[in-house]
């Protein structure tokens, strides 16, 4: 039992690590050299959120800084500082787990979007107080929305997909005997 | 085993809490080394980007072709209106052809009579596009040629017909062309044919605006615009693109390059422009023996 649940664990650790880096490698391809006039969502993010809200476990601090670090350098983003700001998220979006699991989906995204836009806006206050180049406000912001939107088809997806969902009051007590 | 979870999570907490702070600060430590010592950093994301893009290289291809196939197959859809497109363009192209001809003869005979050998030293290396920089806000392409390669940064890329960008970060092989496009660029310019110097300045947007040009009335839409190799960064003379004006009146840089299809690159070595550094000096036949000087006088008269 507990092998088996170790294994489960790992799996979808190394799940979650694959889905980032499927997202990075799609960023990555090579398919329009023009500048865009929008901004797709910031999927990494909306995942992590997603997982940590749900099953913290799958999603640990260190695996999100990697993967985000990771993605820093891929997409030319001064390293270290995005990583930062949604680690800092996560936590603050995982300390408030306890009381939005037995909500329904509307307080939670709320509380998501809450995070989001106070990242960003820190994001680009302290790039900033910095002198760092900028990208332009709105395609930023465009970004975040689209994030936002997209933070239910993440939730929806990896609920129907991968089996991540909410501890429900009868599953806690199932996991506790589990493990 | 419910029953030692709990104690055990209880120790945890704050060790869990101790290795976040740790990570967080980690991670703002690499921001703040980053905004001290950029170069530095930079090095070491060139080499990260050597490191992993290649490990994706084989997936990227057949991805990319297969992207682009579905794309093209949507435009199946318009093929009739498309192909009397084509053909009506094609026929204009045949006179151009014509021209370019006479007009390739034509030069062939003058460099001829001038005697020219243009720079035997402007030669290329040919790069395929691996990747581009993944997020909207840089316009960025990774190359397959490095410094194995013997690719330095700051030379300029080129695709069949006008300048793309320039060679910022070189790992060992993986090279980053900043675009034109990208917010970061800055070309200096020369704007044919009335010779005004300015600078091109890339603003995330698909044709970058000309900023300081001397005199704008002089520039029309439609002119040309080639490197002016100021600052001896870029050999001077490439063609970059044409003069066009947008709606408030501000003059634009249509880019000659095909930006929609970027596959291979053409990465100029550049040796450097030679620069005059010292004032004139007297010009005097070297100092040479007494006797062999007479001996030559002798043999003169």
């Amino acid at each position: 039992m507990v092998e088996r649940d170790r294994i489960r664990l790992w799996s979808l650790r190394m799940a979650f690590f694959g889905v980032c880096v499927v997202v990075i490698f799609w960023k990555l391809l090579p398919l329009d050299a023009l500048p865009r006039a929008w901004a797709g969502p910031d999927l990494i993010v909306a995942l992590s959120f997603a997982w940590v809200l749900r099953r913290p476990e799958y999603a640990p601090p260190v695996l999100i800084a990697i993967i985000l670090l990771l993605a820093d350098f891929l997409f030319q983003r001064p390293p270290g500082l995005w990583a930062a700001l949604v680690l800092l998220g996560s936590e603050a979006l995982k300390s408030r787990a306890p009381l939005l699991r037995d909500m329904t989906f509307v307080p939670e995204w709320l509380t998501v979007t809450v995070v989001l836009v106070v990242i960003t806006l820190s994001y680009r206050l302290i790039m900033a107080v910095l002198l760092l180049d900028q990208a332009p406000l709105g395609l930023h912001l465009l970004e975040m929305v689209m994030t936002l939107l997209a933070y239910p088809l993440v939730v929806f997806a990896s609920a129907v997909v991968l089996g991540i969902r909410k501890i429900k009051a009868g599953d806690a007590e199932s996991l506790g005997l589990r493990t | 085993m419910a029953r030692d979870r709990t104690p055990s999570e209880d120790f945890t907490g704050p060790l869990k809490r101790l290795l976040l702070g740790v990570l967080v600060l980690c991670l703002l430590g690499v921001f703040l080394l980053w905004r001290i010592d950029s170069p530095r950093v930079e090095r070491f994301r060139a080499q990260i980007v050597d490191h992993v893009v290649p490990n994706f290289e084989w997936a990227m291809a057949p991805v990319t072709g297969f992207v682009n196939i579905v794309r093209d197959f949507q435009s199946y859809e318009r093929i009739h209106q498309q192909n009397q497109e084509l053909r009506r363009e094609l026929q204009q192209m045949k006179a151009w052809k014509e021209a370019a001809l006479q007009l390739e003869q034509e030069n062939a005979r003058l460099l001829d009579l001038n005697n020219v050998r243009l720079d035997p030293r402007l030669t290329f290396v040919t790069g395929v596009v691996m990747a581009d920089s993944g997020s909207p806000f840089r316009q960025s392409l990774i190359l397959n040629v490095g410094a194995r390669d013997g690719i330095v940064d700051g030379w300029a890329a080129m695709d069949g017909l006008g300048l793309v960008g320039r060679i910022s970060g070189v790992g060992e092989n993986t090279a980053r062309v900043v675009l034109l496009t990208d917010s970061s660029s800055r070309i200096p310019v020369i704007v044919q044919p009335s010779g005004q110097t300015a600078l091109v300045t890339g603003d995330n947007t698909a044709a970058p605006p000309i900023d300081f040009l001397e005199d704008a009335g002089q520039v029309r839409p439609g002119d040309r615009v080639i490197t002016s190799g100021d600052g001896g960064v870029f050999p001077a003379g490439l063609l970059v693109g044409r003069v066009a004006e947008d709606p408030g009146g501000r003059m634009r840089l249509r880019l000659s390059a095909d930006y929609e299809r970027l596959e291979f690159l053409r990465v100029l070595r550049d040796h450097g422009t030679e620069s005059i550094v010292s004032p004139g000096q007297l010009i005097a036949p070297a100092p040479r023996p007494q006797n062999a000087g007479s001996v030559s006088e002798n043999g003169d008269g």
